[in-house]
Parts: C-alpha cells; structure tokens; sequence
C-alpha cells in the first residue's frame, strides 16, 4: 500500500505528498489510519509555523487526534492483533524520568508527540506507534468516535485537575469542542450545575443541547460583571472554572466569578498581554492549575464513550477525505463555516 | 573466582559460587558492588524456602539492599558514568502498564526484584541493572549509607501513605531496623511526637538513642491494656500509628491506639490472615493501609541521608566480608544486631 501523507512546510504551505512506508520495532504497531480530527493547535501551526514555545523548524506530518486499524505487530506486542482497531493516544513518554514515574508522563522532558514539532503526526495513510499507547476499540466504537478520544482526554484531565465531582457547580469559559466535552465529562463527574459561557449564539445552542444547565452570550461586558451576572443565574459562586476560550477575558471571569477557595483550571492558552487581578486570585484562595495535554486518561475517555454516556458524533461538523486535507483546514479555520470538529478520513476507498 | 556469587541453592543451603560477569544491556550499567545489607526477608527465604506466593523453586542469587560503582555503561545511558558511586533501587517494573503509568510502579505485576524469586539478587562482586533505577551518591554519602537507602525507603513510603506531616504524633509498633527507619523517617516529616513499642528492651534503648520520644515496653497481647498503656504515656492517643513488627497483637494495639479519623499503615508482615478489630477501626474511621516496598522513594531517602537529616550508621551493627556471607546470614537469623552488611569490593 503506498503512503501519502499531510506535510506541512511553512505557514499556510500545507502539501499531501507521498512519504515511505514505517518499519515498526519491537514495541510497536503498524496502523492504517482512519479518521484523524483537527485541532485548534493544528491551525496556529499552519497559519502561522508555531504554537506556544514549539515552531516549526523542518516540513512536519500533521495530525494528533486519530485512529486506525492494526496491519503489522511488533514482537513484543501481545495485546494487539492485526485488524483490531485502536484510539492512539498521540504522546509517547520515555517511562523513566521522574515525572514518567510519578504518573506524570504528559510532561515528560523527552516526550514524542504527534505534530508538535519536530515530531511527525498520524495524518496519513500509514502510521507506526508505540503499541502501549494504542487503545484498542470495541466493535460498536466508531473510528471517528476513537480518534475524539483525543479532544475527550482533555476534556476528562480538565475535570479531574479542578477536581470536579459529586455536586460540583461549574463554570466553563468558552463552547468550542473543548468547552463542550468538558461540560460532557463534568456532568459525568457529578456536576449538578454547569454554566457556560461564549461569543458565538450556535456554540451556546449546541452546548444547551448537549447538557449545559445555563448558557450565557459574553458580549460587551467586563469580566467581573460577567462574574456577577453568572453568580446571578446560578444562585452561588461556581465551585470551579474551567477555562477553555484561551481569552484574556476568560482567565479575568475565572478569578471574579469562582468561589473563594475553588479552583480555575487553565486549559486555553491566554496571550497574557493584560492585566489580571491576581491579587483578587491569591486572597480568594483560588487555586489556579494548568493543564497540558494529559495523563492516564485514553482508558476514562474509551469508558465514556463505549459506555454511550458521553455522545461525541453531535460535535462532528464536517468530513473530508485525505486529498482534500487543505479544504479541511480551511473549513476548520472559517467562521463563516460554523465548524465544530472537522475529521479527515484517511483510508483508500 | 572472578565473580563470587552469593547463592540460595535451596531452602536452608547457601553457597558461594563462580558467575559469569554480566554485559550491561541498553539502558543498563555493569556494578562492581560494594555493601549489601540483609534484610529479613532475606533470611526467610533461606529458612522456609518462600515467602507467601513467592516460592524459591531454583537457585537464587541473593541481596537486594545495595550500591556499587558503575564499571560500564550500557547503550544509551547518559545519567551515569564510569566511577560513579551509587545507591541501587532493587526493583525494575514494566514502565508502561497501567500501574507504571499512574506513578505507582511498586505494584507492577511485572516487576522484577532482585531476590524475590525467581529474579536475581545483587550480592555477588559484579551485577547488571537497569541505569534509571541507579542513584548517584554525593561525595558525602557512604556506599554503606547508599545500600541503607533501601530500608530507608520503607520508611519514606510508610510515612507517605500514613500521611506524616508537621505536628504529626505518631506510634510506631516494634523497634526493629525496620521500626527505627519509620520513626527517623517520622520526625525528618516534622512529627512532633513519637512513641515506639517492643518487647525487647534493648531495641527501645537503640530507638530512644535515634529520637524517639516514648518508649513503651510491650508485655501483654491484650490490644486493648497495651493501647491504654500507650495513651497514658503520650498524654493523648496517637493520630497516625506505623506497625512494623506483623505480630497480630501489636497489629490489635495499632487499631485500638490510634485516634479517631487516624491512619493505620501496616508495614510488618506476619501470618496472611489476622483477626482484627476491624469494627472498631471502621466506626471510629481509622483508615488501615497496606504498604508493598516503596515507589518513588529514593531521591527522598538520599536527600534525607546527604543533607544530614538522618544518621543510619549507627544502625549498621555488624560488617562481613563476601566469602563469610553466610555467617552474615546466621547473625541476623540469630537476631544479633541491626543491620548487618556484607562488603563485596
């Protein structure tokens, strides 16, 4: 089977060219990738060569959020078989550092992770990975449903470091798919009341329809009298904030809004060009954490999903098949669009 | 002999045999060993021939409480070089089950520990290991104190998982090496308070020496009359309570002892079923938390031991040179001493 892939070489110079089919080692598998989802960090790569402190340095294969079926075993692999088809969990860690060891692999100094530079992505049509990062999915599992477990993990690691549980009261910033999968996973959680917050009126109709309790369009306001208004609605001071609009608004609303010793979880990436009322944070007793990526969270995401209480498919906007990756990322990258999740279906048909 | 080998043979027979030296693997250094301590366990497989599940069904190289100096480096090893001193971490889990992965590799089913049978121990002149799980000794640490690090780390994790913090009382049942390690490792948390049980009065001496605040000498199997005794003697009941000794009556005491809302951790290991007043325990919510080894221990136990904030070498009682191991073996089964500790350079 010959090998395309999609290969960025610069900002907006986004190719699909031919690349040699990967040997496997002993660890690993050979997948035929199925469906691959694209990720707002994806788009900052290609509009603009980097994304946070990585930039792109030499052509990069893109795609993180994907699945496949297994076509070759390595031989030391024993879980796995040919055919089976697996979520890949997009990071491999070195298992052993410290942090590995600790459980925290998802900041592994020597991590590998797919698309982000200089390592090379699963946007292709054959792609090889450790096989202990390959969950295999059940039958009834889709192959689009297993590559959402990627943006799902996020999700999952988010509600876990605002430890959100049992009664929780929720404010999440921001109705992208991130936004909307936390909202998902926290009602999971227990979360007895979610309010969420965005610009966009379609976003908010999708996250009402999907289980948010209250939805409130940001506009013109300030952040603290955003904060008063959704401590209005709710009736109390939300427990948590997650922060998924990666606005400087949405970070100063976290801070006005959540209860004096709650926690505001930063999953968006703020541009921190502003002044925040950090002082207002340190004296409420609110603890602010970061998250990057996850750890240990592919086998929760799987449950959700194989169990059918988080239903992913409604967040699936658009489809467009491997050739046609460029108009993928246009879609993905429009307003005018209105794209939620936009996946790429990587086989041959 | 070019590698003198320390070798179970079988249930009560120990030898001292000719290996070949070992080639490092990937991601292994080749150890000219140093000090190797004897642990309890040690001498149980000796004497029985298994320890639970864990049965000696061939020869088994023995020691597991160890440090050496790296003779050679493996492919793809960059933490260490050639002369360094270190402290060995005996066990080396999968990496990348699921155990591994949430940080508590201790528990991975496939984890190899030197001397639990059927893997291989390290009281030989010259052994293999896996070189993330080496620790680089300070000038300033002793290859014996690197070795103690073991034992040592028992103590870090049990008072980890009792939850030992500043202004912590704790009780610490039998004063054993194992008993001192957890009540150094309890003040070095900032317990304030510390009062240690046994029924050997020497052992309360050596304890009282290293810290501990109370001694109490143990002359009953009644839980209930020795919790009582133990009350009286801190002024209030102690919150967290460390059990080493695996003595079903003291495994009672632990229970009735501690605080309401307290922690139990038990870290002695008797016979596999015990009768427990475990209503008492479950009423009062006194948590009851098992230990297995250590996980993620090491750099804690080095850090105590180099910045001073522990002192073992007066708990290493009894030296021996490789060829007299097993008068080694036979000292600590006669219950002489603390740590005893075999020198293999």
């Amino acid at each position: 089977m010959a090998n395309i892939a999609v290969v960025l070489h610069g900002p907006n110079d986004l190719r699909v060219e031919s690349i040699p089919v990967p040997e496997i080692k002993d660890n690993e598998v050979l997948l035929s990738m199925s469906s691959v989802g694209i990720c707002g960090s994806d788009l900052k790569y290609w509009k603009y060569g980097k994304c946070g402190k990585f930039s792109l340095e030499k052509p990069m294969i893109m795609g993180h959020e994907g699945s496949g079926k297994v076509v070759k075993v390595g031989s030391g692999v024993k879980h796995l078989k040919i055919g089976d088809r697996v979520a890949i969990e997009p990071g491999v860690s070195c298992g052993v550092c410290r942090l590995c060891k600790t459980g925290r692999y998802n900041l592994c100094p020597r991590i590998f992770f797919c698309a982000t530079p200089p390592d090379d992505g699963n946007l292709c049509r054959l792609y090889k990975h450790s096989a202990q990062f390959c969950f295999r999915l059940p039958d009834h599992v889709t192959d689009d449903e297993g590559a959402m477990l990627e943006p799902l993990a996020v999700a999952v690691y988010s509600c876990r470091k605002g430890k959100v549980g049992l009664g929780t009261k929720l404010l999440i910033c921001g109705a992208g798919p991130v936004g909307i999968l936390t909202l998902m996973v926290a009602k999971q959680n227990g979360a007895t009341t979610v309010v969420i917050t965005d610009i966009d009126e379609t976003r908010l109709a999708l996250a009402k329809s999907l289980g948010a309790d209250f939805t409130i369009r940001v506009s013109s306001e300030k952040p603290e009298q955003l904060a008063t208004n959704i401590s209005e609605i709710l009736g109390d001071h939300p427990d948590v904030t997650i922060e998924c609009s990666g606005t400087n608004f949405g970070f100063s609303t976290g801070i006005y809004a959540t209860l004096p010793g709650g926690c505001l979880v930063m999953v968006g990436r703020v541009p921190g060009d502003a002044e925040f009322p950090l002082n207002l944070a340190f004296t409420k007793e609110i603890d602010i954490t970061g998250v990057f990526r996850y750890a240990n969270c592919y086998p929760t995401a799987l449950e959700l999903v194989s169990k059918g209480v988080v239903d992913v498919k409604p967040l699936i906007s658009h489809r467009f098949s491997l050739p046609d990756s460029v108009k993928a990322f246009e879609t993905a990258s429009s307003h005018d669009t209105k794209a939620v999740k936009v996946i790429i279906e990587c086989g041959q048909n | 002999m070019a590698n003198p080998t320390v070798i179970l043979k079988k249930q009560g027979e120990i030898v001292i045999e000719d290996c070949p030296i070992p080639e490092p693997k990937p991601g292994e250094v080749l150890l000219q060993m140093q000090d190797v301590g004897i642990c309890g366990s040690d001498v149980h497989y000796w004497q029985h021939g298994r320890i639970g599940d864990f049965v000696v069904k061939a020869p088994m190289v023995l020691g597991h409480e160890a440090s050496g100096v790296v003779s050679k480096v493996g492919e793809g090893v960059s933490n260490l070089k050639v002369g360094d001193r270190v402290a060995i971490e005996p066990g080396v889990p999968c990496h990348t089950c699921k155990n591994c992965k949430i940080g508590r590799y201790n528990l991975c089913p496939d984890m190899k520990f030197c001397s639990t049978p059927p893997v291989h121990g390290n009281l030989a002149k010259f052994y293999t290991h896996a070189a993330d799980f080496c620790f680089k000794l300070p000038d300033n640490v002793s290859t014996e104190e690197g070795a103690f690090l073991e034992p040592l780390s028992v103590g870090v994790h049990a008072c980890r998982r009792a939850g030992v913090s500043l202004g912590s009382r704790v009780l610490v049942c039998g004063a054993g090496p194992i008993g001192l390690v957890n009540l150094m490792t309890a003040k070095a948390n900032g317990a304030s308070e510390v009062c240690i049980t046994d029924i050997d009065e020497k052992r309360l001496e050596m304890a009282k020496a290293v810290g501990a605040d109370y001694t109490v000498l143990v002359k009953s199997r009644d839980g209930q009359e020795v919790a009582r005794q133990i009350e009286e003697v801190m002024g209030q009941k102690p919150e967290i309570t460390i059990e080493c000794s695996g003595a079903p009556p003291s495994i009672q005491t632990a229970i009735y002892a501690t605080e309401s809302g307290g922690c139990v951790v038990l870290v002695g290991l008797g016979p596999a079923d015990v009768t427990l007043p475990i209503v008492n325990a479950s009423v009062r919510e006194v948590d009851i938390r098992g230990i297995f080894r250590y996980v993620n221990c090491y750099p804690t136990a080095l850090a105590m031991i180099a910045s001073g904030k522990v002192n073992v070498k007066p708990l290493i009682t009894h030296r021996f040179k490789l060829q007299d191991s097993v008068k080694a073996f036979e000292t600590v089964a006669k219950g002489e001493g603390i740590k005893v500790m075999i020198h293999c350079a």
